[in-house]
């Protein structure tokens, strides 16, 4: 069983990756704002095996949550979900320290088969 | 003599017909033209663009510009909601101004910012900038602060920020100024959808925030004010904004972009020589004087307003303050007209000559004297008993129920476009207030301009213009 | 007019009305007018307060439900996951059968749901959602909007085409790409590149008017997420169209796609007499790395504008080839433009892999001035 954080600010996508991950293998818990992320990684002592994320979020955008995770003593592996179609912007999260990238509008089962690979990687 | 006075009475009778006339009739038409403009924009402009403009490797890069002067309280949250804006190539320029309390301090730490050794290139003189300063956090990356020598004046910070600025256009705001998220989405989208003019300035409708929830820089839940003060600038600023702009907009002559929030083509801003540091109405004077720098060097240029609130001030509460910032922005008109007259009626000066700076001149300026010349008149043919009560009360009752209406007018339509606040009563508690700002607080804003006119003539050194740089106190929160 | 019977409170009032002077008169008869349209004011803000109150009732009612039909049917369609292409998918309507499609509204918040989901989704899944738009008939509505009189609506109904992907004839789509409306010429053409079978570029050939910053925006996102669109050539334009926004246009899109090919036809650009596409030529040539056309650039460089001589710089930071060296130093040193200096600095540390010695002796022997302007271009934190 894996625990993955999604923080994501649109409606309809926690919907979408709720069901593309079979809850039988995953854990998925989702919030909605980069303040919300904070609380809940604080809360659960940063606790979770993988964070799916957004970038452009109210409070904390995702460039800070990929810093603040990153620079814990266990990194825990992100994946970077937007609509992001700047480069640099890109870029960025990868210097930050992002293990993937996916733009949306995304393939399911390639959210999947990218989630598992990095769970495997990180086993 | 008795015939040189009533033929001056006359004269002066009929002047003031002729006058009343032309205003009212310029709000008409100011009401029927913003609803001209508020339709096309609520046509034209849809999530969907906002959506492909944030997700889109074309979009122009922007450069916010926010001065800020002993903002400790709420200097890291404001960042932080600026941080978060959704934009998909943009910088944040701080411009610490001298502050005396620990606000550089809080930045520095919270944000991990280092000096570094900046190339700066003073294209505007200001006053001396002593550091800049960059984020080692690859996250705060599009974040820099400037640590200047305090220049007085917002216009001396914002014109020091100009300098370091590397895109095109740019936004100015103030650091206790509360933004939508998609504010700069929304101020480039006219921009790029003007087909032959250049948009040097946009703006945006700027609302009050003192009722209103925030949480950490970020609007929760809209309220109209429950001061009375605030609530009828409230309404004030519906009125100037959704009506008064949108409808000068459509006709391509908006006046001002305002000081709270407006985005500006960096070029035609630097080359005409940024804000006047010596100006209580500096907003004004720099479009102004953008405008002339487009005549001057045939830029066909174009100034545009859109109708959504993007931007929360926080308004005077008390009478004082509330003087204050009345009394500089009349000096502010003042010194602009003063300076600029040669544009009056020039027709050299296109639409900016001869529509809006004799508007300003005819209906802004010398609005409170002609009110005042009126009252004090109105009193001598009182006491002298010359005054036909029911028909004088006739008159003022027409310019009262005028006055409720074109309010409830710009109420209308801003409900209309955008359904604001989440209750219908609290619309209704908005409605009520034109009742009383003809009695209570038009009074005030006739007598702070006049007091602000009598400083402009006399010259008084500003006591205030350190602390309170937009005219009024620090938000508590 | 007044021969109507009027309660006897009024008399007075139209009795003062008679006798009064017209400036009064005026008066009066304005107070009612402003009087009635204040009212009026307050009876339409009651009206959309409680209109919008109950379409947002409605919607948030409905809106889970959709959303759950969109996720069991689509999402959580087996077939899906398996791989069987989207068309051969039988949808099983039932569900949805049970919503009031009947209602305008109703059919109008299935669409907008379903075009978010293809927003967050594509592939097979996103076909899928096509299918569902296409089977419970939601096109019905759009192609009546296409048919309206006004403009606003016809341009919703290209957009919702144009995300639903659905084919719309050419004859319906070309004559309003010469409307006289310039939000529907444009997304008239957005269409006609995103739908059209025959070739969906050819509006590049015939148009005319500049294409605004936002339409460009608008092209970019459709040509690049379009599936199946075959990308000609763009150099076509660059040497044949007399349209300088079309031609600035393609060469973003020559960047995009890094064609190669259409190097020469870049090159050739160099010669235009426009300042601006000059300067978006030099520029694409930088972005495609293109080493060959470096001495061309150093040779043309002092007789160009300044914006061109700073794209000038800066290709030559991108380009990197290690050969422009010696240039770059020159510029650095004796330009007394502090935005070109900057530029030369800037692409000197881009080139440092040959030029590492060349900085350092810079380094050593800098003015104040020279010093920073290298501090400011090498520190890692500062972006620009």
């Amino acid at each position: 069983m894996s625990k993955i954080l999604l923080v994501e600010d649109d409606e309809i996508m926690p919907k979408i990756v709720a069901r593309i991950l079979p809850t039988s293998e995953y854990e998925l818990d989702h919030v909605s704002n980069g303040k919300e992320a904070f609380e809940k990684l604080e809360s659960t002592n940063y606790g979770y095996d993988l964070i799916i994320t957004d970038i452009m979020m109210p409070y904390a955008n995702g460039f800070e949550i990929l810093s603040r995770v990153k620079s814990q003593p266990r990194p825990i592996p992100v994946i970077i979900v937007s609509n992001a179609g700047n480069e640099d912007m890109i870029m960025e999260g990868f210097k930050l320290g992002a293990d993937d990238f996916l733009k949306k509008p995304i393939i399911p089962a390639e959210l999947l088969i990218r989630v598992k690979r990095l769970l495997m990687k990180n086993k | 003599m008795e015939g040189i006075i009533s033929v001056l009475g006359k004269a002066y009778e009929n002047t003031l017909f002729v006058y009343g006339l032309i205003l009212l009739l310029v709000y008409a038409l100011l009401a029927l033209l913003s609803m001209l403009a508020i339709r096309y924009y609520t046509r034209k402009n849809t999530q969907h663009q906002l959506e492909t403009l944030a997700s889109s490797p074309m979009a122009p890069g922007i450069t916010i510009l926010a001065p800020a002067f002993n903002e400790g309280l709420t200097i890291i949250s404001n960042v932080r909601s600026l941080l978060t804006l959704n934009y998909p190539r943009y910088e944040i320029i701080i411009i610490n101004d001298g502050s005396t309390d620990n606000t550089m301090e809080q930045l520095v730490e919270e944000f991990k910012m280092v000096a570094v050794d900046f190339a700066y290139n003073a294209r505007i003189l200001t006053q001396p900038v002593r550091k800049i300063y960059k984020s080692t956090d690859p996250a705060y990356s599009a974040l820099m602060v400037i640590d200047k020598v305090n220049g007085k004046s917002k216009a001396d910070a914002v014109n020091a920020g100009m300098n370091v600025a590397t895109f095109d256009y740019f936004v100015c705001t103030d650091v206790d100024c509360i933004l939508h998220k998609n504010t700069l989405l929304e101020l480039i989208l006219p921009v790029m959808q003007e087909e032959k003019k250049r948009v040097i300035a946009v703006g945006a409708t700027l609302r009050i925030a003192n009722s209103s929830d925030f949480d950490e820089g970020v609007l929760i839940r809209m309220r109209p004010p429950r001061q009375l003060l605030p609530r009828f600038q409230e309404v004030e600023y519906i009125r100037s904004f959704v009506l008064g702009k949108m409808g000068w907009s459509y006709i391509n002559c908006v006046p001002n972009v305002s000081g709270g929030l407006g985005l500006f083509d960096t070029e035609v801003a630097t080359r005409c020589g940024g804000y006047d540091h010596s100006s209580f109405g500096e907003d004004m004077e720099l479009l102004t004087r953008m405008c002339r720098y487009a005549h001057d060097n045939e830029i066909s240029y174009a100034v545009r307003y859109i109708p959504r609130t993007l931007c929360w001030t926080e308004g005077p509460s008390t009478v004082k303050i509330f003087s204050r910032q009345r009394t500089r922005w009349a000096r502010g008109l003042a010194q602009l007209m003063y300076a600029h007259f040669s544009m009056f009626l020039n027709p050299r000066y296109g639409k900016m000559g001869m529509i809006v700076f004799p508007f300003n001149f005819f209906f802004e300026l010398l609005a409170p004297l002609v009110e005042f010349s009126g009252i004090l008149i109105y009193i001598y043919l009182a006491v002298t008993g010359q005054v036909n009560w029911p028909y004088a009360s006739m008159l003022l009752l027409f310019v009262y129920t005028y006055a409720v209406m074109i309010t409830t007018i710009a109420i209308l339509w801003d409900q209309l476009s955008f359904r604001y606040y989440k209750k219908w009563w609290e619309v209704a508690y908005l409605c009520l207030t034109p009742f009383m700002e003809f009695l209570l607080y038009h009074p005030l804003i006739v007598f702070f301009s006049l007091r602000g006119y009598y400083y402009f003539l006399t010259g008084k050194k500003s006591t205030w213009g350190n602390m309170q740089r937009q005219g009024f106190g620090k938000k508590k929160k | 007019m007044f021969d109507i019977p009027t309660p006897a409170f009024l008399d007075p009032v139209f009795s003062t009305f008679r006798e009064a002077p017209l400036a009064i008169r005026l008066a009066m008869i304005f107070i009612i007018i402003a009087i009635s349209i204040t009212l009026l004011a307050y009876f339409s803000i009651l009206r959309s307060r409680f209109r919008g109150h109950q379409r947002k009732k409605r919607l948030d009612y409905l809106l889970p439900k959709i959303d759950n039909l969109i996720i069991d049917e689509i999402l959580a369609n087996p077939e899906v996951a398996a791989g069987t292409p989207a068309d051969r998918i039988q949808l099983n309507l039932d569900g949805f059968q049970e919503l009031p499609l009947h209602k305008k509204w109703a059919r109008q918040a299935t669409t907008n749901r379903i075009i978010h989901f293809r927003r967050n989704v594509r592939g097979n899944a996103g076909q899928l959602l096509r299918s569902l738009y296409i089977q419970l008939e939601l096109s019905k509505d759009t192609m009546k909007q296409m048919k309206s009189s006004k403009w606003a609506r016809k341009v919703r109904a290209l957009t919702e085409f144009i995300d639903m992907d659905i084919p719309v004839a050419d004859v319906t789509i070309l004559p309003l790409t010469n409307s006289r409306n310039r939000e529907l010429r444009a997304a008239a053409r957005h269409a006609y590149i995103k739908l059209s079978k025959n070739e969906p570029f050819k509006f590049f050939d015939v148009v005319t008017d500049p294409l605004l910053m936002w339409d460009q925006v608008e092209l970019f996102r459709i040509i690049t997420t379009t599936e199946d669109i075959s990308i000609p050539n763009f150099a076509r334009w660059i040497t044949y169209s007399s349209n300088k926004s079309v031609v600035s246009f393609c060469l973003k899109l020559i960047v995009h796609y890094n064609q190669l090919p259409a190097v020469p036809a870049v090159i050739k650009l160099l010669d235009t007499k426009d300042h601006y596409l000059r300067a978006d030529a030099i520029n694409c040539l930088g972005k495609l790395r293109v080493p060959d056309v470096e001495d061309r650039l150093v040779s043309m460089f002092t007789s160009q504008p300044l914006q061109c001589q700073i794209e000038i710089l800066k290709a030559i930071g991108r380009i990197s080839s290690g050969r422009q060296v010696d240039f770059l130093k020159q510029e650095f040193l004796h330009s007394t433009n502090f935005d070109l200096r900057k530029a030369a600095a800037k692409s000197l540390v881009k080139n440092d892999w040959v030029a590492s010695q060349v900085l350092q002796e810079l380094l050593d022997t800098a003015d104040r001035e020279s010093l920073l302007i290298l501090k400011h271009c090498m520190n890692p934190l500062i972006k620009y």
